[in-house]
């Protein structure tokens, strides 16, 4: 009976401490160290001084797939590499499940949809992936040049997988990096992510 | 013969021709990994008739659509409707949903054939012959990976003035309304705080809930765990708050199942301040009540001994007065000014009051059983001077009669503030009443309050100014006014009984005792200060009287609250906070925890339900020793504000260990039940480690 007591005590703590960790609007954004599409690794100290924006993404997936059939996530790329923002795109599925491509497979989506990352960064363990709390395709996050964490949430503000709503929503993803750009607060720090959820 | 027979037939085929024209499905559709179909619950329909209209999607096994809150992903079943002007039609009844755990996410959503109803009105001008339903469904499949789907369907209608049911799809029916959730009538509100949502629903039946869900998107973590509890007829609901919440409706809808059957609840958003949102406008009528019963309470005011001699001389002056009825109606309106002024001169009084009442600690509440031991002396006090035992305030009512024979507006101006204070001795039940109310409230609510409790005791010399006629119906003054006096000493008496009861509940049954004789002593003291009144005092009555009336402060200065008292009662095993005892255990190297907490606070309340009322808490502060002091901050005291902001808090719960030798340990703002026994554990290994 004690050792029952002691034991559901151990796991209550386990769970208590294991809770503590999400990402906060204006704290530093997790750390990572992933390797991209190319071999290359990258860690967040690595861009220091600029803006960052993370996408993760599952190129089977019917919300990410809505993005790019309709231009908007290569349009919105694009922008950002324009005004000297680092584009991230980040693959966590688990290898094996939908949206787990190999390198050369990351670069020929790169290359076949005109996709403007700086970086496909291949998070097969998933830790990149749990550190941000990130739990769809796709779910987008702003981190400002001093490493704060300045944006998470969804692209933009209509949930579904139908490009036709695309342009009737309010892009909140590029509202935000417009501002961090423009050195305003970010009106709308936090939204609500929609998509598929992450194959960890 | 055979001519008939075949009209027979014809007919026969004619109808079976124009039903089938007008089916009441469309039929199953086919699309990836779905199968949904469009279905009406009646084949014909007449004007001013409501239906049902079912969508009926059929996921192949182990893929599932989603609730109207999908959960962390996925997205909801959507409707789109195209219907003929003036037809209207509801949104979705949705079933009480599933949860789909995917960690590290969770899904709310539907396995299974599953029955989404909307309810259609055709209006009662409705002069089509026939009804086309059209509508375009969109909805996301998933089993590990999602499909989205999308599809028209159109399903004509017959409209005639007799309805028909589609027999064949009753059951279709009857399981899409068995699935939904049963409103509840239930009071509810919900709170996010620190990081947790959490909400109280009025449950008297002690409804067995296993689980809840939330329709609201992003406001709970809908994987993390789910705490259900039941206290004093409320159920209670909790669970982290989402990590993407950026909004929170001023209602939601909370789903709570309980083994098969589900329930719905609407629940309102409580701010931390204090009142439920939808409470604005119950706020108002409430104050309008409170200003309607504080004038009745100034009308009644006039019909106290104190006070109905200046009214009535008042009135007779007015009565006899020669015809000037204007000067008449300007004495009544400064009359008026007097008492108005008076009262707002109370108000502030007591606002003032409260403002340095808050700062230092005592804030109007009745948690310190010094304040409440006085206010049981001065009501019982009071009551002996209603009984007639002694005379309070004889010198003032005195000149307040003098001042209120002085003619004029400036005579009449103060017999109005006069009249205030020497009724000041028989007017507490009604004051107390205002009081009560008005501590609660804003500055200029509680001087709203008090000025219309003033109105209300000036208005009989207005409406005397403007009519002759109620001067004469005035009863004359009598004995029957000394009855009524004493009759109203009970309700004082009453209000003491209730004091002491407070009392013996906070302080436990010694102190009760020692207050009870500070009452003898003190109804000793105003016998001999009454008789002297009365002339029949003796020699040393005078200093015998203020003896008794030093040993009444005495015993109630004494008051030691008793430790093991507060189990007595409601087995309470806390006491109340003060900086002073907490400072007083821990020079007497004394483990304590401190728990500052508000009633609007559900947080708190779930906390302590949760995991400090439980017999293992208790029992774990037994055990440990330790002496659990408790702060109420509903009015935001400023000492507890303080104590607050000593450990970067603006807001309760707050809750602090204090170990001899070691460090304050400040408790998580979600308590679980082991958390005070873990952390107690850790903090004695630690101490006796070290």
């Amino acid at each position: 009976m004690k050792l029952k007591q002691l034991f559901s005590a151990l796991a209550l703590a386990g769970t208590v401490t294991a809770v503590a960790a999400a990402p906060q609007i204006g704290a530093p954004a997790p750390d990572f160290t992933v390797v991209d599409s190319h071999g290359q690794t990258h860690s967040l100290a690595d861009f220091a001084g600029k803006n960052v924006i993370l996408e993760w993404t599952n190129h089977e997936c019917p919300f990410v797939v809505k993005h790019y059939v309709s231009d908007n996530m290569q349009g919105l790329q694009q922008h950002f590499a324009d005004a000297d923002t680092v584009w991230l795109s980040v693959i966590s599925s688990k290898p094996g499940s939908q949206g787990h491509v190999s390198p050369a497979k990351a670069n020929e989506l790169t290359a076949s949809r005109g996709a403007q990352p700086a970086a496909v960064l291949l998070d097969e363990s998933g830790d990149m992936g749990r550190a941000f709390d990130a739990r769809v395709t796709p779910h987008m996050y702003v981190i400002g040049a001093d490493g704060n964490l300045l944006y998470m949430g969804g692209i933009d503000s209509i949930p579904t997988a139908n490009p036709a709503d695309i342009p009737k929503a309010e892009p909140y993803l590029a509202n935000a990096g417009n501002q961090v750009i423009a050195g305003q607060p970010v009106g709308k720090p936090v939204t609500r992510p929609y998509g598929c959820s992450i194959k960890y | 013969m055979i001519r008939q027979l075949l009209m027979v037939f014809l007919c026969l085929l004619l109808t079976v021709l124009a039903t089938s024209a007008q089916a009441v499905s469309t039929g199953w559709k086919q699309a990836p990994h779905i199968q949904v179909e469009l279905v009406s619950s009646h084949q014909t329909v007449s004007p001013g008739q409501t239906f049902l209209l079912a969508l009926h999607l059929l996921p192949q096994e182990h893929w599932h659509t989603y609730w109207q809150n999908p959960g962390d992903s996925g997205m909801p079943t959507q409707i789109r409707w195209q219907l003929p002007e003036g037809v209207t039609v509801s949104e979705i009844q949705w079933p009480a949903p599933q949860a789909f755990s995917i960690p590290p996410l969770m899904n709310y959503g539907f396995e299974g054939s599953t029955v989404l109803l909307s309810e259609v009105t055709l209006p009662v001008d409705y002069s089509g012959t026939g009804l086309l339903v059209k509508a375009d469904a969109s909805w996301l499949v998933c089993e590990e990976i999602c499909i989205p789907g999308d599809m028209t369907f159109e399903l004509p209608l017959a409209v005639a003035r007799q309805p028909a049911v589609s027999e064949h799809y009753r059951p279709l029916f009857e399981q899409g309304k068995a699935a939904q959730p049963v409103a509840l009538q239930r009071t509810a509100s919900y709170q996010l705080q620190d990081g947790v949502f959490s909400a109280v629903i009025e449950s008297k039946d002690d409804l067995l809930v296993d689980a809840f869900f939330v329709a609201a998107t992003d406001l709970v973590e809908h994987a993390r765990e789910q705490e259900i509890s039941w206290q004093d007829g409320s159920l209670l609901i909790r669970q982290p708050q989402n990590t993407y919440f950026h909004q929170a409706p001023e209602q939601i809808e909370i789903v709570l199942t309980s083994g098969p059957q589900a329930f719905v609840v609407q629940a309102q958003r409580l701010d931390a301040g204090g009142a439920a949102q939808a409470g604005t406008d119950f706020g108002l009528a409430a104050f309008l009540l409170a200003l309607l019963l504080a004038a009745g309470g100034g009308l009644i005011l006039n019909l106290m001994p104190c006070v109905f001699p200046v009214l009535s001389l008042k009135a007779i002056s007015l009565a006899n007065a020669s015809g000037d009825a204007a000067r008449q109606k300007r004495d009544a309106w400064s009359y008026t000014l007097g008492v108005l002024a008076m009262f707002a001169v109370l108000a502030l009084a007591l606002i003032g009051l409260r403002a340095a009442g808050a700062a230092v600690g005592w804030g109007f509440q009745l948690q310190n059983p010094w304040l409440v031991g006085a206010l049981a002396y001065l009501f019982f006090a009071l009551g002996l001077s209603l009984s007639g035992l002694v005379h309070f305030g004889s010198r003032l009512m005195q000149l307040g009669s003098n001042l209120g024979q002085q003619q004029g507006a400036k005579g009449s101006f103060f017999t109005g503030v006069l009249a205030v204070i020497v009724a000041s001795p028989c007017t507490a039940p009604f004051m107390g009443a205002a009081l009560g109310y008005a501590v609660t409230q804003s500055a200029p609510v509680a001087l709203l309050v008090f000025l219309a409790l003033g109105f209300g005791m000036a208005l009989p010399f207005l409406l005397l100014a403007y009519s002759r006629r109620l001067a004469r119906l005035l009863p004359k003054p009598g004995a029957w006014m000394d009855t009524l006096k004493q009759w109203l000493a009970y309700p004082l008496y009453l209000t003491t009984v209730w004091l002491l009861w407070v009392l013996g509940r906070q302080a436990g049954v010694d102190a009760q005792a020692l207050v009870l004789v500070g009452l003898v002593c003190l109804a000793a003291a105003l016998w001999l200060w009454g008789r002297q009144q009365l002339g029949r005092g003796f020699r040393l009555a005078p200093q015998l009287s203020w003896v008794f009336a030093l040993l009444a402060i005495l015993l109630l200065v004494l008051l030691q609250p008793q430790q093991g008292a507060q189990q007595s009662a409601e087995n309470r095993h806390w006491e109340p906070w003060s900086p002073a005892r907490l400072a007083e255990l821990q020079a007497d190297q004394q483990p304590v925890l401190v728990n500052m907490t508000a009633d609007w606070c559900i947080t708190c309340l779930v906390n302590e339900r949760v995991a400090l009322n439980t017999d293992s808490s208790r029992q774990a502060l037994t055990d440990y020793g330790v002496t659990y002091l408790k702060g109420d901050w509903t009015l935001r005291g400023a000492e507890i504000h303080a104590y607050l902001q000593q450990y970067q808090r603006d807001g309760v719960p707050l809750y602090v260990l204090y170990w001899p030798g070691q460090e304050p340990k400040i408790l998580p703002q979600i308590l679980t039940p082991n958390t005070l026994r873990d952390q107690l554990a850790l903090l004695a290994n630690a101490s006796s480690g070290s």
